[in-house]
């Protein structure tokens, strides 16, 4: 054998073998939270529970791991929390802005045991996955303390196995945004939006094939009624006609021109853009886009308000919920001071603080009543509404791939690639074979 | 019997000191790829934590399941059919660039730096790109062609839009490496030809081709391994909708997002294997000695 071929033969095996190395784990997805499975089934026997009077006398250090700060909330809360009382210090372990990466971060920290997060900021789809896993403390003691405070929809997110296993702290829910120089107030019913839509500029909103359009599918499903999965969590009940009619609107819409051309590549910055480009009567879409939207120079500054999702007609009203919950390790060294601070971030004057001075919307219900905030935002009554009619998505340590079952099928519904009934029968099928592999 | 020769002694040294960094490069670079195959052969999912037992039968279960999953199949041919057209119109593209920038004229310099540019962007600032000037409402390709296609929500345009993205951003990579590769050729050469009487497509063909091999089988190589494991571009561009799925996009949404770690290694193995086959066939075509080539002639 030349050198040469050798030397090229060795040049193309690297080449070759980062591809094979790339096989390593990057871990990503969750669990969802929510109404299925607050039935027990014994899955998390043998969780450490949180004791709620393990806060008084508590000292030490207490780690809290979360995202990049960028919006610097937290970073302010913590420096209070530290001046407030000297006998625990607390400090922050930031990781990337990517949420997967958070994920993978925290997790790999309870796969070693490692107790170096006390407290998590978990988003909401990843609850019942670490529940599963006995990573968090089961917080039910501390939870009922504090019931009568927070939204009773931001529980759901913490729900799993019939005990509770974080405290929500920060939450979101979508908006149904509408044109005040074309609509002189929100519609009463979902058909009406379209009807409405059909007669202006349309509607337009996230139906790209991705867990964005899970949220914007779920928020009609919902609303007419339809479930995902069963109480337990092990069936999928897609396949329903609640399901089918709210996909048949969502279809007709797309079908008859109602819904922006091209809305099943759209993900939120896109549907955004189109709306502030004066094109859409009705957008869906999260709080964010509402100062943007307002800013001088796009073409609907002043001419848009936000409204709570309208009922679906002959059913009921529905959102989705996002946000963030505080899940304290279970191999944590210091669970109690774990808990006061987890305790201090979800207080009253904290929140308010979180939604005046940073626009992140609160989990207790006190803080959308705060005078300086109603003067911040003239929204927050609509949002406190909003998260009121929320619920959680499907709570499934499987999560990633319900998500996937959803929206795959959804999207080529849209497209008109298959018919609704079709597409929600696969959603079953496909939703089913993954939730038998758990 | 070897002839002891001064050299020995020598050798053995050099082995010892080079035995550290062949140490750290088998840890790092060589044990992922073992740990990588001993995942595909089993069924290994964190969803059920510690859950791992052999992938029946005989471990090859994986490897089974992705035969017979449409998925999988689909991905496979996006990738090859993108593959083919994307390396086809970039050897062409890039071959013209390149002979359009060894001719010597004014401004020349300016030309190959500008020519660069849209190699230098990344490619997921290079995917945005291309996903706004296709959006069917708001980019300017539809106000353009005056029409109203939703070009990423269709199924064979979305591919189309993908190739059209790959090809912008790496002509001008194959051009470079293959204008490197034409300042090597003798201009006595052409000059002789052009006394024999040879016309412009003739020198072409006889002249420039085979002596342009070793530079266009180099890049060819490159280009093709890139684009059996392009990722990023479909990532970002569609999120893999539409039939622009590869097989790294594949093997990372079902690491990532299933977390089904047996299932996703089986994928990048084959993966691997794939480029591996390409690889030693683009090889063989060679004869396994690409400087040879040029000197037989």
């Amino acid at each position: 054998m030349s050198k040469r071929f050798l030397f090229m033969l060795c040049a193309v095996l690297a080449c070759a073998a980062f591809v094979g190395a790339c096989g390593s784990d990057d871990d990503e997805g969750g669990g969802g939270g929510g109404d299925a499975a607050t039935e027990e089934t014994g899955v998390t026997e043998g969780a450490k529970v949180i004791d709620p009077a393990s806060m008084d006398g508590a000292t030490g250090d207490v780690t809290f791991c979360l995202g990049k700060d960028t919006s610097g909330d937290k970073t302010a809360a913590i420096k209070r929390f530290n001046e407030s009382q000297s006998e625990i210090k607390a400090d922050m372990l930031e990781f990337s802005t990517s949420a997967d990466e958070q994920r993978t971060q925290f997790v790999q920290r309870q796969e070693a045991q490692s107790g170096e997060c006390d407290v998590f900021y978990a988003d909401v789809i990843w609850t019942a996955e670490f529940a599963s896993q006995k990573w968090i403390f089961d917080m039910t003691p501390y939870t009922q303390e504090r019931e009568g405070d927070l939204i009773p929809a931001t529980l759901e997110t913490v729900n799993y196995d019939g005990k509770t296993w974080g405290m929500p702290q920060q939450t979101d829910a979508g908006f149904l945004y509408y044109r005040t120089d074309q609509v002189d107030e929100p519609p009463a019913t979902w058909q009406e939006t379209y009807e409405v839509a059909a007669q202006n500029d349309g509607i337009v909103y996230q139906g790209a094939p991705y867990e964005g359009l899970t949220c914007n599918y779920l928020e009609l499903a919902y609303a007419a009624g339809g479930e995902i999965l069963s109480e337990d969590g092990k069936e999928s009940v897609i396949d329903s006609p609640e399901n089918v009619a709210a996909l048949q609107l969502m279809v007709d819409g797309v079908k008859d021109g109602t819904a922006a051309n091209g809305v099943t590549t759209y993900m939120e910055e896109e549907s955004r853009r189109y709306f502030e480009s004066g094109r859409a009567t009705f957008m869906r879409n999260w709080p964010y886009a509402y100062s943007l939207g307002q800013k001088k120079g796009t073409k609907v500054s002043g001419k848009f308000q936000v409204a709570p999702f309208p009922e679906f007609e002959g059913a009921g009203k529905a959102a989705i919920l996002g946000g963030h919950n505080l899940v304290i390790s279970q191999f944590s060294e210091n669970p109690g001071g774990a808990l006061a601070l987890v305790d201090f971030l979800t207080s009253e004057e904290e929140q308010v603080i979180m939604f005046r001075d940073y626009s992140l919307a609160p989990t207790i219900a006190a803080a959308y009543d705060d005078a300086s905030v109603q003067k911040e935002f003239d929204f927050a009554p609509e949002l406190k509404e909003s998260v009121g009619q929320a619920r959680s998505r499907p709570v499934s340590p499987l999560y990633p791939q319900v998500s996937q079952a959803i929206y795959k099928n959804v999207n080529e519904a849209l497209a008109g690639k298959v018919s609704p009934e079709e597409a929600l029968k696969t959603a079953q099928t496909e939703m089913q074979s993954a939730l038998e592999t758990f | 019997m070897r002839r002891r020769s001064r050299g020995v002694p020598e050798r053995r040294l050099a082995w010892f000191m080079t035995a550290p960094s062949i140490l750290l490069i088998a840890l790092v670079a060589v044990w992922p790829i073992i740990y990588a195959i001993w995942l595909s052969m089993h069924e290994y999912s964190l969803v059920s934590a510690g859950l791992s037992r052999w992938a029946s039968p005989i471990g090859l279960g994986n490897y089974i399941d992705a035969f017979g999953d449409a998925e999988f199949r689909d991905a496979a041919v996006v990738t090859l059919i993108f593959t083919v057209a994307s390396v086809a119109l970039e050897t062409v593209i890039g071959l013209a660039m390149a002979m359009t920038m060894a001719m010597a004229f004014k401004g020349q310099g300016v030309l190959r730096t500008v020519v660069l540019v849209p190699w230098a962007v990344l490619t997921v600032v290079t995917a945005i790109m291309w996903r706004s000037m296709f959006d069917s409402n708001l980019g300017f390709v539809n106000t353009l062609l005056g029409t109203n296609t939703v070009w990423l929500g269709t199924e064979p345009q979305a591919l189309l839009v993908m190739i059209l993205a790959d090809v912008w951003k790496t002509a001008p990579f194959m051009a470079l490496l293959l204008l490197a590769g034409l300042q090597v050729i003798p201009g006595e050469i052409y000059e002789a030809a052009k006394v024999d009487g040879a016309s412009a497509w003739q020198r072409f063909k006889k002249i420039t081709l085979p002596l342009l091999m070793p530079a266009l089988l180099v890049a060819l190589i490159f280009r093709t391994l890139d684009a059996l494991r392009i990722f990023d571009l479909p990532k970002v561009l569609t999120n893999g909708a539409n039939g622009t799925t590869s097989l790294s996009l594949l093997a990372q949404r079902t690491f990532q997002e299933n977390r089904l770690y047996g299932e996703g290694a089986a994928i990048s193995i084959l993966t691997f294997l794939l480029v591996m086959a390409v690889s030693f066939a683009y090889i063989r075509l060679v004869g396994g000695n690409i400087r040879g080539m040029t000197e037989d002639r």
